[in-house]
């Protein structure tokens, strides 16, 4: 097993690199560089100067020279400066964009695995049943639902719909974070849990729209999964021997239906990381994805690069992990 | 009278794969819906009431804007006081061709790659012959040979490249003049010579299994979503070379065709992988050896007795990468890097939908209901797919 993980982690190596490669290259291939919107804003600027600011982003070498350069100074920390925002880009993205996305993206997670198990297991057990029927459709409903349109139709009920035509029902929120601040918690000027509330205000109608999809998804994976085990002989076995129902459902069974969960899970977790670009526009939420495509329309480059990278890298990681978790929970695989 | 009741009616397969479908009410519902859609998109020039890229000329324009449902436009008119009901009725034109193509191309291309990675698994093959290799072996085809003098090309050319590259960077060093990028130039030289020595006498094997599924792992680490946006907008761009062949090409649809090739690009990886799996158990089967001792080719062997084996998920999974190629293309056309006006698709019409909800709610929610409708059909009718196709199923 160490071996196997040392020797992953190795292969890993190379993958990164070619990645990094290749994310590097579309980047720099993109139509228009930063200094032509310069040079658009400025349309006085001399030859001179054009060259100068050239020299001074990098521009004027050729492009596997810049790559390098960028990549020496990556392994050891350095990832440049955000063009547009003026600071490190390594401090926008991980300092001020990635816990927010952490929180987003973390909360539909844990929402669609919480409600995802359970219900995946109802149903399961009472199958052919109404509510197995009634299941089974809301999961289809639920892969089926673009994002963007979920996101808009729970911001048209919530926001305008509902309010408008209910009395005292409460507007919800359309987008944004809370204009509440932490420091204000600490110096006593608001409560701890109008903090709170003002935060969980703000972000109930985006983590129902992120987790829709991957707790229709997964529901429907518990299902199938504990309905394959249920059909095992050692189950037949389990209620032969007289063992009571509830011990045979989730002794014998459950856990070993949860061992694909887990994969599923370990797999999840870089996209949570990425964030959620459409549900982060929608919601006008400033999530690392967001980051990622407003750097990538107004060519914040080492900003992409920073963000991208470091996605693939926990890509890959978390790849890794998943192959491992698979090995801790379920004995039979050996990796050699 | 004993023979006669024993005597089954024949059934062909595709007999017996329509009883088993016709039990799946949802799949059968999946499938009536998807028939409406082809035949809106067929007929939708006598459908539509307008044209749907049509904008109302004249004075006092500003009255045609955002006009809500009414008789005259029964979905109400857009920002630019285009009719709404007609450009769903086209947009459903370039979903389902998206869907199709998409889905059609990426199981083709993931059926080759998939076949080629298990058929050749553990059978590594001659990639690379050194000029100065004695041969062991003393006949090989022509192919062989051609490929043989084409792979020096390739295996210098890259060398030389490598060269150009270490030459470049150790310039920047060897100007500051420490003994470390003296001695980092000095091996990277020696590195080099031996990499063009063993270029003469080496031989490389190609293992096209890890090859490929090493390329799969890679694709996969990339995240989707930035690399989608970034090719789409690569491609957009007329200075681009491949940019101004696609407008040349097909005009006004230039973006359908770039949407297209980007979602292959992307979507032959789960059924390659599919494939490769299914291939690399039926394999081993006695047919396909007996297939080798009658002396089939190895193409003959992969194609005429392999993949047709695998055909039944490979109809499931295309039938449901239909519906996964249309919500990709939409959430793209969103976003505003996909399918640019105007042409009219259900994505791009959402575009700036989060804004009109206060004032003109008629312009988000029916391109998104269409989108959902189209998606929810090719899911059920893929679901009913595999339980038809799925000897074990009992139905």
């Amino acid at each position: 097993m160490f071996a196997y993980t040392v020797r992953r982690l190795l292969q890993m190596i190379p993958l990164l690199l070619a990645a990094s490669v290749v994310i590097y290259a579309l980047l720099a291939l993109q139509p228009g560089d930063p200094l032509e919107e310069l040079k658009r804003q400025n349309p006085r600027m001399t030859a001179e100067q054009f060259e100068a600011l050239k020299r001074a982003y990098g521009l004027d070498q050729p492009l596997h020279i810049r790559y390098f350069k960028w990549l020496s100074r990556a392994v050891r920390g350095d990832l440049g400066y955000s063009r547009t925002y003026g600071i490190p880009a390594a401090e926008y993205i991980f300092v001020q964009r990635l816990p927010k996305t952490l929180i987003l993206s973390g909360l539909a997670l844990t929402l669609a695995l919480v409600v995802a198990i359970p219900v995946g297991v109802f149903s399961a057990v009472r199958q052919y049943s109404l509510a197995d029927y009634v299941i089974t459709f809301l999961s289809f409903v639920g892969f089926s639902m673009p994002v963007f349109f979920l996101g808009i139709l729970l911001l048209y009920l919530f926001a305008i719909w509902l309010p408008d035509h209910i009395p005292g029902f409460p507007r919800f929120p359309t987008g944004g974070v809370p204009g509440v601040l932490w420091e204000d918690v600490r110096s006593g000027a608001i409560s701890f849990w109008y903090f709170l509330g003002q935060w969980a205000w703000h972000l109930i109608l985006p983590v129902i729209a992120l987790s829709s999809l991957q707790m229709a998804e997964w529901t429907r994976f518990m299902r199938a999964s504990l309905l394959e085990v249920l059909s095992q002989d050692y189950i037949r076995t389990a209620r032969a021997k007289g063992l009571a129902e509830r011990v045979v459902l989730y002794k014998h069974a459950l856990r070993n239906a949860l061992i694909p969960i887990v994969t599923l899970v370990g797999l999840a977790i870089p996209g949570v990381l990425g964030g959620a670009t459409i549900t982060e526009t929608i919601f006008s939420y400033p999530g690392m994805g967001r980051a990622i495509f407003d750097a990538l329309v107004e060519k914040d480059y080492n900003v992409a690069m920073a963000a991208l990278a470091f996605l693939a890298l926990m890509t890959a990681l978390f790849n890794l992990l998943a192959d491992l978790a698979y090995a801790v929970v379920d004995p039979r695989i050996r990796y050699s | 009278m004993a023979t006669q009741a024993l005597k089954a009616k024949p059934r062909t397969f595709f007999g017996l794969f329509w009883r088993r479908l016709r039990r799946h009410k949802m799949a059968m519902a999946g499938l009536v819906v998807i028939v409406l859609l082809i035949l809106m998109a067929i007929f939708a020039p006598w459908i539509a009431p307008y044209d749907p890229t049509a904008q109302p000329t004249g004075e006092d324009v500003g009255q045609y804007y955002f006009n809500p449902p009414s008789r005259e436009h029964l979905l109400g008119t857009d920002d630019l006081g285009r009719d709404v009901l007609s450009r769903i009725i086209y947009g459903s034109r370039i979903s389902l061709l998206v869907g199709f193509a998409v889905a059609f191309s990426s199981v083709i291309l993931g059926t080759i790659m998939g076949t080629l990675a298990g058929y050749f698994s553990g059978r590594p093959l001659r990639f690379y012959l050194g000029p100065l290799r004695r041969e062991r072996e003393g006949f090989y085809p022509w192919s062989f040979a051609l490929w043989r003098v084409f792979s020096w090309f390739l295996y210098y050319g890259a060398l030389y490249m490598a060269l150009s590259i270490a030459w470049a960077l150790a310039k920047d060093g060897l100007q500051a003049g420490s003994l470390v990028s003296y001695l980092g130039f000095g091996l990277t030289l020696a590195l080099v010579l031996w990499a063009a020595w063993y270029g003469l006498k080496g031989e490389i094997r190609l293992d096209l299994d890890v090859a490929i599924s090493r390329l799969i792992d890679f694709m996969l680490t990339i995240p989707t979503l930035p690399l989608l946006l970034v090719l789409s907008a690569l491609l957009r761009d007329p200075g681009v070379k491949v940019g101004q062949w696609a407008q040349g090409v097909f005009g006004d649809a230039a973006s359908v065709f770039i949407i297209i090739a980007i979602l292959v690009l992307f979507g032959w990886l789960g059924t390659a992988r599919l494939v490769r799996g299914n291939i690399l158990s039926l394999r081993e089967q006695d047919y396909a050896t007996a297939a080798q001792a009658l002396g089939a080719s190895d193409a003959r062997i992969m194609f005429r007795h392999l993949v047709p084996n695998t055909l039944a998920p490979l109809i499931v999974q295309a039938t449901l990468q239909i519906g996964g190629a249309i919500l990709t293309e939409a959430a793209l056309s969103f976003l505003g890097f996909g399918i640019q006006p105007p042409v009219a698709t259900w994505g791009n019409m959402l575009t700036n939908a989060q804004e009109y909800i206060f004032t003109a709610p008629w312009l988000a929610l029916p391109p998104g209901f269409m989108i959902f409708i189209t998606v929810l059909a090719f899911n059920y009718l893929g679901d009913g797919l595999r339980d038809a196709l799925d000897p074990r199923s009992r139905l």
